[in-house]
């Protein structure tokens, strides 16, 4: 094995997330359908991690099982040491609540709440209140280039705009950890790249792990680490590794 | 940075910022779709307004019916047996007077005759009208809601008040307009207003006058209207009068009302206020439900998302019973103010449409609960709802 691979399955530190041995079958009987097959996957606190695939490898099943809104047929999966298994709804939405900043491939604001708004939801749900949350969602969308318009509903924003307050919304009350699923997808290409680069930049700053997954190689050079999932499993994939030059340790 | 730990305190914690997110996010979703939203508000309205409506109504009715046990000024009524209605009916011997007199704790007992009759009109045909005779010295039973001349104008031979509102029915009724009951000349000394039963509109006139008119024998009498001294125990009068008089029932003035309303409600009235009020009920319930169910699909990603960030069933359910609550709430508030006002259109001496507090009360806590279990259906969805599918 090269350093390189090595180096791409391997974290170093403590772990934000532990996944062994995670299967998913979905359905049952003669259309069961297995999407993971024995994933191992772990991710130091403070990683940057890419995750990629062909399509239907099971890149979003996995991100979904880490971000704890769907269960794992099998195997164990802890975040930060809390353990998802065996654990109530109730628990795993405060699990999400608490850890968990989710960006998604559209933008999934809602359409009735302001840029402003939506973040401040977040800071809300996270347990914090009134000014405090207010001025943590400014702070955040002047971060992410809206300040002038956090008035705005998502309706009246572009796309790239968008899932910029959806990074500002993940971020809000800077959980540990990040999860994004191709969040470029429905970006063009620059607008694309911008966005991502803003997710890793305001994440390393505020040291928030993060797994992307990501069909988008240029930017690759982003990562610390990159996973290569094929058919359910993952596989070492050196080709795809950051050049040491431009990797960034947590 | 904060720890896990921490963190996981916090958002286990934060009860009160996620209450009012949920809150003012239920509120916000709720108005963000004008075209739902007043589509269900109109649902709600729609049913209080014809549920009101139908209750103002029918409260009227019932008071159409109770007004003059309501307005006799009697504690205590001595009437045939078996009773129902306050009207034309079994006669009884004026030796009740007397026994009720007797009775310790009464402090007045006074004779009332009702009577179908007809007035004869001047240009022939007649017309029928409810005669009340009664004793002018103690005015129990006598005209109220008087809008013209003076009861005690009644004294004079002949002396009738007719109901307003039946002027011209009567050809033209004025103060001193003289016609012809039972083959006697009898005057117009005042007018009432608005007492109109659902039989013939009541007239009254001086008891023996009444007697004159329409033959009832100077030793009968329709009831007995009795009023209770200072102090007197109503049930212990009454369980004495009705020792004493055995042939006749005694009933106090709010069971008597109780008694009319109840038959009134046991026959047709009950049945038909009853069905339309139903019927607005269940098709405000239709409105509500699929509409917030519809407004739930429409919106099935938001709720997912707000699942995925981490929001509990439990915040879910918040949401929508905001939603099912405020909608009630605003309905009833409109709609209360359609029925009032239309109360007010409709207002007449044929029929009052009354609004009574209780009602007030009753309607935005009948559409509360209405709309909350119209949620259900919305609800179940929200439940049921897998916050995963925010990722496919
Ligand atoms: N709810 C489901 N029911 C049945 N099969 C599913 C379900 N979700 C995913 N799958 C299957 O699991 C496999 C992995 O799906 P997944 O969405 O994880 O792929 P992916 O790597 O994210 O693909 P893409 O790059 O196209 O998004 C696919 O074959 C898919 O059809
Ligand atoms: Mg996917």
């Amino acid at each position: 094995m090269t350093a390189a691979a090595e180096r791409a399955l391997q974290p170093a530190g403590p772990l934000a997330v532990d996944a062994r041995g995670v299967s998913k079958v979905f359905g049952a009987g003669a259309l069961a359908y297995q999407a993971l097959r024995g994933v191992d996957f772990q991710v130091a606190e403070g990683e940057l991690v890419m995750l990629v695939g062909p399509s239907g490898s099971g890149k979003t099943t996995l991100l979904s099982i880490l971000g704890c809104v769907l269960s794992a047929t099998d195997g164990q999966v802890s975040l930060f040491g809390e353990p998802l298994h065996g654990v109530t709804d109730g628990r795993l939405a405060e699990l999400r609540r608490a850890l968990i900043g989710f960006v998604f491939q559209g933008h999934n604001l809602i359409a009735s709440a302001s840029a402003l708004d939506n973040v401040r939801l977040m800071f809300e749900l996270r347990g914090v209140s009134g000014r405090r949350a207010r001025r943590g969602a400014e702070e955040l969308l002047e971060r992410v280039g809206l300040a002038d318009r956090r008035w705005h509903l998502p309706g009246e924003l572009s796309g790239g705009q968008r899932q910029r307050v959806a990074i500002a919304r993940a971020l809000a009350g800077t959980p540990p950890l990040v999860l994004a699923d191709e969040p470029t997808a429905a970006l063009d290409a620059h607008a694309g790249h911008q966005v991502t680069q803003l997710l890793v930049e305001l994440s390393r700053e505020r040291g928030v792990t993060v797994v992307i997954v990501t069909h988008d190689n240029r930017i690759f050079d982003l990562a610390d680490r990159i996973v290569r999932i094929e058919d359910g499993q993952i596989v070492p994939s050196p080709t795809l590794s950051p050049s040491p030059t431009q990797g960034h340790a947590p | 940075m904060k720890s896990v730990r921490e963190r996981l305190a916090a958002a286990r914690g934060g009860r009160i910022p996620r209450w009012r997110a949920s809150v003012i996010l239920a509120l916000r979703m709720m108005l963000h779709d004008k075209a739902k939203f007043v589509g269900t508000t109109l649902g709600v309205v729609f049913a209080v307004v014809l549920g009101a409506q139908q209750i103002g109504v029918l409260m009227g009715l019932l008071a159409k019916n109770t007004m003059l046990v309501d307005n006799a000024g009697a504690d205590l009524w001595i009437v045939p047996p078996n009773t129902e209605q306050a009207q034309a009916g079994q006669r009884m011997s004026t030796q009740l007077l007397d026994q009720a007199r007797a009775t310790p704790g009464v402090a007045v007992a006074s004779p009332l005759v009702m009577v179908g009759t007809a007035v004869k009109q001047p240009g022939g045909g007649t017309e029928a009208i409810t005669l009340i005779g009664f004793d002018l010295d103690t005015g129990l039973g006598g005209p109220w809601n008087v809008v013209a001349g003076d009861p005690a104008d009644l004294r004079h031979a002949g002396a009738l008040f007719f109901e307003d509102a039946q002027r011209d029915r009567f050809g033209g009724l004025n103060l001193g307009s003289v016609r012809e009951v039972g083959g006697l000349q009898v005057w117009v000394a005042g007018f009432t207003w608005g007492l109109q039963p659902f039989g013939p509109a009541y007239t009254f006139g001086e008891i023996d006058l009444v007697r004159d008119l329409t033959g009832v024998a100077s030793d009968q009498l329709s009831f007995v209207l009795v009023t209770l001294e200072p102090g007197a125990d109503p049930a212990a009068v009454a369980a004495e009068l009705r020792r004493r008089t055995p042939g006749a029932e005694v009933i106090s003035q709010a069971a008597f009302h109780d008694r009319i309303v109840g038959s009134l409600l046991r026959e047709q009235l009950g049945i038909t206020f009853g069905t339309t009020t139903a019927f607005a009920l269940l098709i405000g319930f239709i409105i509500v439900a699929l509409s917030m169910f519809s407004a739930v699909i429409d919106n099935l990603r938001e709720f997912g998302t707000l699942k995925a960030i981490g929001m509990t069933n439990l915040d879910l359910t918040r949401m929508l019973i905001v939603q099912s609550v405020a909608y009630a709430l605003l309905g009833s508030l409109v709609g209360l103010g359609l029925v009032a006002f239309m109360a007010d259109g409709i207002r007449s001496a044929n029929l009052a449409v009354i609004v009574p507090a209780p009602l007030i009360v009753a309607t935005p806590a009948v559409m509360t609960l209405l709309c909350v279990l119209a949620s259900v259906l919305a609800l179940r969805r929200v439940r049921k709802l897998e916050p995963g599918m925010v990722f496919r």
